[in-house]
């Protein structure tokens, strides 16, 4: 009964919020909220039920299911939680603008449609699920008009592609199969042969790598990430692509299982190989684009399609603690990523839009606990000890290392290197070094854009200090896919070869700063003085004028900056403006005049009598 | 539990005893290089001394934060570092006692490469909150060398992990101690950690991120006084934590503190001697630099490697 009420509760808000926008804003305002709220409590009380449930008995002659498991509640709640944060957020970013009352009732109707994704039990709900999410995901993005148009018109023609794959693959399973409920397609696709395997692998696997987007598929998400008004992108980036991953779990691990999976393919040319190394590309060469960005909100995207890799990397990899880590890293990106354009979004807020690295800078001052949250995310994407990202990082290396794959490991590790400078470059370019004199005045930003923003900041470090918590969760979600159980303690792994401890490791760093802070203290104490008195070798240096940020890794750039152009989507662009040209050159059949379609007419009568007469087709 | 204690309190004390000596030591060597007579070997005591006593300008909390969790992070790095001696299964030396490493099983080499990142990270963020623009051309190429050795340096750990199926340092060392050290075993991975070794101790030629002639000694332009006391401890223990990574990577560590001292010492006066008769080059050269010789000699160690196995 549960989830039909969370789905209606979701989907009847949309609605209602819209109304409600028409007769008042604080009335739509307080809705959103409300209702957003409410699915988390109700996600919080039937997290970790079991079962399954028919909604709609008869469809077409079929039965639409839900299902309830541990995987489905793990991604539940993270949609949930980022989706209320996002619209707590909403409530500064979106007031007084125009296309409010379509954010927030687009923005529920996409998290009831999340939701019913992870909830369906057939894979024809699914795919229903699927169609709305993308459709009112492609309104959003598109919400902005001007630049935002052409990005969700990119999105919604590459989802299009994605869902046709996925149309393809359903139709095959049910003729295939002649069931759709997952249980019995998993059971059926044990018995099913290796070919059959492999279509359904790769046309599901279409659909889902280009929501995740993953390399090659990746190229709708730069624009849509960056055009989308900032609480949005939080969503898009921290749960939305996330339905692609939670597609390749619920394909590689549910459906076709453990047993079947790693037997695709002949010889080194398997899925797991090519997903591998799909995934290490998706890490690398991303992870350099972004640093190379000087648009605040494009920079996290190309970083999103960096972390996006790992999580693919783990997953395809295969193993206990590889899977675990992937899925672990998931909720770790959507916490720090939801973060991080909420904090950029907040920063354009307070500075009338801007959201050119080069344009801000010494923020820091002026926004505290935004630089300080988004310190504590941007070092969770590094993966720095004591952040949610630090123990799904290090799930993913030691396999990749100990089971002699490390030329995936190293893809991996420069990944993290390279996520270092772009965090660096964005948070030095928006929060330190100089203010630049037009933004003297900005204030911090409101207290409901600082609430989630310190949430989330908040999780990511719980989850740092004590990764036990969803790590259980994690390894309980593998068990369920046939994988040796791992040791799971509350600070980590306990096991013969290789544990983690991260108390270990907190206890250390707390200790050790406090006896330094310590020291510290007993050195001589000079005075507090402004930020613009500073050294420079006897030349005053100018107020407001002299921060570093353009070109900020100008070598690096000028020596990397050639061999990372974005290929695939020049590619497909020229797929696209021949395909108009075609379809510029088909257009003129149609001239207007009568005379010429009586023409086509009797020429195609005429073409039909020759072929009968000659060949007798009839 | 004691003796867990007192390894918690002598693995930082060794690092910052022989990291201020190190330090010392350097200006020595390279003063009799250039024919001078040279400080004495203890100047960066006094002079840490001396600016504890100094006044100093301070520009905000994270400011000062930047360098007590710089200072910090390199302490607790030197935790997960075995400084020398034998786990039980090889103690055959009549000299040799316990590994000295208190934090072995909480991670390995995986956690020891991060938190190496503590340092230099922390003092980026200090030196960002200055407003001094110097300081922040100096985080940069400091960002851009870290990369640059990093490509060789990961591939080198990876090869030297691979090699030995381990992820945990203390299991690279004991292995070692069993069946030859990493430099006879890795001998081209040896070669390029050699090679980048200077960037990574940020040493000539490879000093490029605190060229004082240049940009005002860049990321520690507004640091002095205690602040600076604290850096200068800071640099000195990355140096000995560089060093005795090395050590326990190629030179399979040592069977007691003094053998394994010794090593570092020679590790790091043969570094020395190639940084003293360098110029300073430029960053551009030294992404060159690090991603041909050091990157190509491990990636072919890696593929051997991998190949062998």
């Amino acid at each position: 009964m549960l989830p039909t009420t969370i789905l209606i509760v979701a989907f009847a808000s949309a609605g209602l919020v819209y109304l409600a926008g028409k007769v008042h804003a604080r009335l739509r305002n307080a809705l959103a909220v409300l209702s957003s709220l409410v699915l988390v409590g109700l996600i919080g009380l039937g997290y970790g039920a079991w079962g399954e449930l028919v909604y709609v008995p008869d469809f077409l002659g079929l039965e639409l299911v839900l299902r309830l498991n541990l995987l489905a509640w793990f991604f539940a709640i993270t949609v949930a939680a980022v989706v209320s944060l996002s619209t707590i957020f909403s409530l500064s970013y979106m007031r007084r603008k125009e296309s409010a009352n379509f954010h927030y009732s687009a923005t529920l109707a996409v998290e009831g449609a999340m939701l019913g994704i992870v909830f369906a039990g057939d894979l024809l709900s699914f795919f229903i699920f699927w169609e709305i999410m993308s459709w009112s995901a492609y309104l959003l993005i598109s919400c902005n008009r001007g630049r935002a148009l052409e990005a969700g018109l990119k999105y919604i023609i590459m989802s299009l592609v994605g869902s046709c794959g996925m149309l393809i693959g359903l139709l095959a399973v049910y003729t295939g199969l002649g069931v759709l409920r997952i249980p019995l397609v998993a059971e059926g696709m044990q018995a099913a042969s290796p070919g059959f395997v492999l279509l359904v692998l790769l046309t599901f696997g279409l659909g889902f790598g280009i929501k995740s987007a993953m390399v090659p598929l990746h190229t709708w998400l730069p624009d849509a990430h960056s055009e989308a008004a900032s609480p949005f992108s939080a969503v898009l980036s921290g749960v939305l692509i996330k339905m692609g991953i939670y597609g390749f779990v619920l394909l590689m691990y549910v459906v076709v299982g453990l047993k079947l999976l790693f037997g695709v393919g002949a010889a080194w040319l398997t899925f797991r190989h090519v997903l591998c190394w799909l995934g290490a590309i998706t890490v690398v060469i991303p992870t350099f684009i972004a640093v190379l960005q000087t648009d605040a909100k494009r920079l996290l995207a190309w970083s999103s399609i960096g972390q996006i890799g790992y999580i693919i990397l783990g997953l395809s990899f295969g193993t206990s603690l590889a899977v675990a880590g992937a899925i672990f890293h998931a909720l770790n990106h959507a916490l720090c990523k939801s973060l991080l354009f909420l904090a950029v979004g907040a920063v354009e807020h307070n500075t009338g839009g801007v959201r050119d690295l080069n344009k801000l800078g010494g923020l820091a001052k002026r926004m505290p606990v935004t630089f300080a949250c988004a310190l504590l995310a941007g070092l969770g994407l590094i993966g720095i000890p004591l952040t949610s990202g630090f123990v799904p990082k290090w799930l993913i290396y030691r396999s990749l290392i100990e089971d002699g794959y490390p030329f995936l490991a190293l893809a991996s590790l420069i990944g993290t290197w390279g996520a270092i400078l772009y965090v660096y470059k964005l948070l030095h370019n928006i929060f330190l070094g100089q203010l630049p004199e037009k933004h003297r005045e900005v204030r911090r930003a409101p207290l409901s854009m600082r609430i989630p923003i310190l949430l989330l900041g908040l999780g990511i470090l719980v989850f740092g200090v004590v990764p036990g918590i969803p790590l259980r969760v994690v390894q309980a979600i593998g068990e369920t896919f046939g994988f040796a159980r791992l040791k799971v303690t509350l600070w980590g792994l306990a096991s013969e070869a290789g544990a983690l401890n991260v108390l270990n490791i907190c206890l250390a760093i707390v200790i050790a700063f406090v006896v330094v802070f310590l020291i510290m203290r007993l050195g001589a104490k000079g005075p507090q003085v402004s930020q613009e008195d500073s050294y420079a070798a006897g030349s005053a240096v100018p107020v407001g004028r002299y921060h570093y940020t353009v070109d900020f890794f100008g070598p690096l750039s000028r020596m990397i900056a050639p061999y990372l152009k974005d290929r695939v989507d020049e590619f497909y662009s020229w797929v696209g403006a021949r395909a108009r040209d075609v379809f510029s050159v088909t257009r003129r059949m149609y001239t207007g005049y009568a005379g010429t379609y009586v023409l086509y007419i009797i020429s195609f009568l005429a073409l039909l009598i020759f072929l009968q007469s000659v060949w007798k087709v009839w | 539990m004691v003796s867990k204690i007192l390894q918690i309190v002598l693995s930082p004390a060794i690092a910052l005893v022989i990291g201020m000596l190190l330090l010392g030591l350097s200006r020595k060597v390279i003063a009799r290089i250039h024919r001078r007579y040279g400080p004495p070997i203890y100047q960066p005591v006094i002079d840490v001394v001396r600016m504890m006593s100094q006044a100093s300008i301070s520009h905000g909390a994270l400011f000062e934060l930047g360098v007590v969790l710089a200072l910090a992070g390199s302490i607790v790095t030197v935790l997960f570092i075995p400084l020398g001696g034998t786990s039980a299964a090889a103690g055959s030396h009549p000299l040799a006692h316990r590994l000295l490493c208190p934090l072995s099983s909480s991670g390995g080499l995986l956690v020891v490469i991060y938190l190496m990142l503590f340092g230099p990270v922390s003092i980026a963020l200090g030196a960002g909150a200055s407003e001094n623009p110097n300081a922040s051309i100096g985080v940069s190429r400091n960002m851009l060398l870290a990369l640059a050795y990093e490509v060789p340096f990961l591939l080198v750990i990876l090869a030297v992990m691979s090699h030995y199926g381990t992820v945990s340092l203390a299991d690279i060392v004991s292995r070692q101690q069993q069946s030859g050290w990493g430099v006879l075993t890795v001998p081209l991975s040896t070669v390029a950690a050699f090679l980048i070794l200077p960037a990574m101790l940020g040493i000539r030629p490879f000093d490029l991120a605190g060229a004082p002639q240049e940009i005002a000694s860049g990321p520690l332009a507004e640091y002095g006084g205690r602040y600076l006391a604290l850096l200068t401890i800071q640099n000195g223990i990355q140096l000995f934590v560089v060093i005795a990574l090395f050590v326990n990577l190629f030179l399979g560590g040592g069977v007691n503190v003094v053998t394994f001292l010794l090593k570092v010492f020679g590790v790091f006066l043969a570094a020395e001697l190639v940084s003293a008769v360098l110029p300073r080059v430029r960053i551009e050269n030294a992404l060159k630099f690090c991603w041909t010789w050091p990157t190509g000699l491990a990636l072919a160690q890696m593929i051997i490697t991998v190949v062998s196995k």
